[in-house]
């Protein structure tokens, strides 16, 4: 009988040097796959609830207030005059830089107010104009006093400079429909 | 006198026998990093546009409001009322005193209901809003 002859076996070994291709390969997929959505949007403080038996009408000079009303065909009345949403910005930044060396119960206030009907779309562009109108001021002012930008300003100048270009934005209080 | 230059006798090359666990590392921490819990929305929206949006710096405040074009309103993972809001809210609100609201609104909905919905917060006083929009080019 032939002696089966026993193959000699070596000592089993695999290389690793792909490992780290593999390795980065799933790293890419991760990377790829998750999406890290960051929510981006207009950011506003509401005011206080004060129910309707309790409030008390503040009255405000005509010359702090700009009335910004929206209609349901998306007509824009600012102070009264029929313009369209791009013109917002450029008439609220006047009004908001002839009153920047004013005190701060001086400083502008702009109110908006919209219908029932309105879109959302509108409004939101709207809202989207009146914080563009502060925000550039904001930057004008902040180059011109302090040569810097804004996102370069220190704490107390960036304080300083919120106080100066000051910020009110209010939604007129819904009216009661009987 | 005769200068020798020393030449190193070791092997100048770098072993790469730990790449793999470098980038084991690198891979876990991203798995880690990444939260996979997605929230399942049942409303149908498309956020608007605007040019003055800001970033959410701190996502741990945020609580959505999902508002869809049929007017349904998402809170967490259920559809609720208009008349809840407030209370849910409230909730929110009491646990989490700084809570921000992100309203993800449709950007056809009628003002009407967001008007509502912002009443609602008012006297839910969780008064710091976000109108979520997304960037216009």
């Amino acid at each position: 009988m032939a002696a089966i002859k026993r193959k000699q076996r070596e000592g089993g070994s695999f290389s690793a040097s792909s490992m780290a291709d593999i390795t980065f390969l799933l790293l890419l997929f991760f990377l790829v796959t998750t999406n890290i959505d960051v929510d981006t949007g207009i950011g506003l403080v509401l005011p206080e609830y004060v129910p309707p038996e309790e409030r008390v009408d503040v009255p405000i000079s005509k010359e702090r207030l700009v009335n910004i009303l929206v209609n349901e065909n998306g007509d824009v009345l600012l102070n009264g005059d029929v313009i369209a949403i791009p013109q917002i910005k450029d008439r609220l930044k006047e009004r908001i830089k002839s009153k920047i060396d004013l005190p701060k119960n001086k400083k502008l206030i702009v109110s908006i107010k919209t219908d029932k009907e309105t879109n959302y779309n509108i409004f939101i562009q709207t809202l989207d104009q009146v914080e563009l109108a502060f925000a550039e001021t904001r930057e004008e002012y902040s180059l011109a006093k302090y040569g810097k930008k804004v996102k370069d300003l220190n704490d107390t100048e960036a304080d300083e400079m919120k106080e100066n270009v000051y910020k009110v934005v209010s939604f007129a209080e819904p009216e009661v429909v009987k | 006198m005769k200068f020798e230059k020393k030449r190193a006798s070791a092997k100048t090359e770098i072993s790469t026998a730990s790449m793999p666990d470098i980038i084991f590392m690198l891979l876990l921490f991203f798995m880690v990093a990444t939260t996979m819990r997605e929230q399942e929305i049942f409303v149908k929206f498309i956020l608007p546009e605007a040019q003055s949006v800001q970033k959410i710096e701190n996502k741990r405040l945020v609580s959505y409001i999902w508002i869809g074009d049929n007017e349904r309103i998402q809170i967490d993972d259920n559809i609720v009322p208009i008349k809840k809001v407030q209370d849910i809210m409230y909730d929110k609100r009491v646990n989490l005193p700084s809570v921000i609201v992100s309203l993800r609104a449709d950007k056809n909905s009628r003002m009407g209901l967001i008007t509502d919905i912002q009443q609602s917060l008012r006297k839910a006083d969780a008064r710091r809003i976000n109108y979520s929009a997304t960037a216009k080019m």
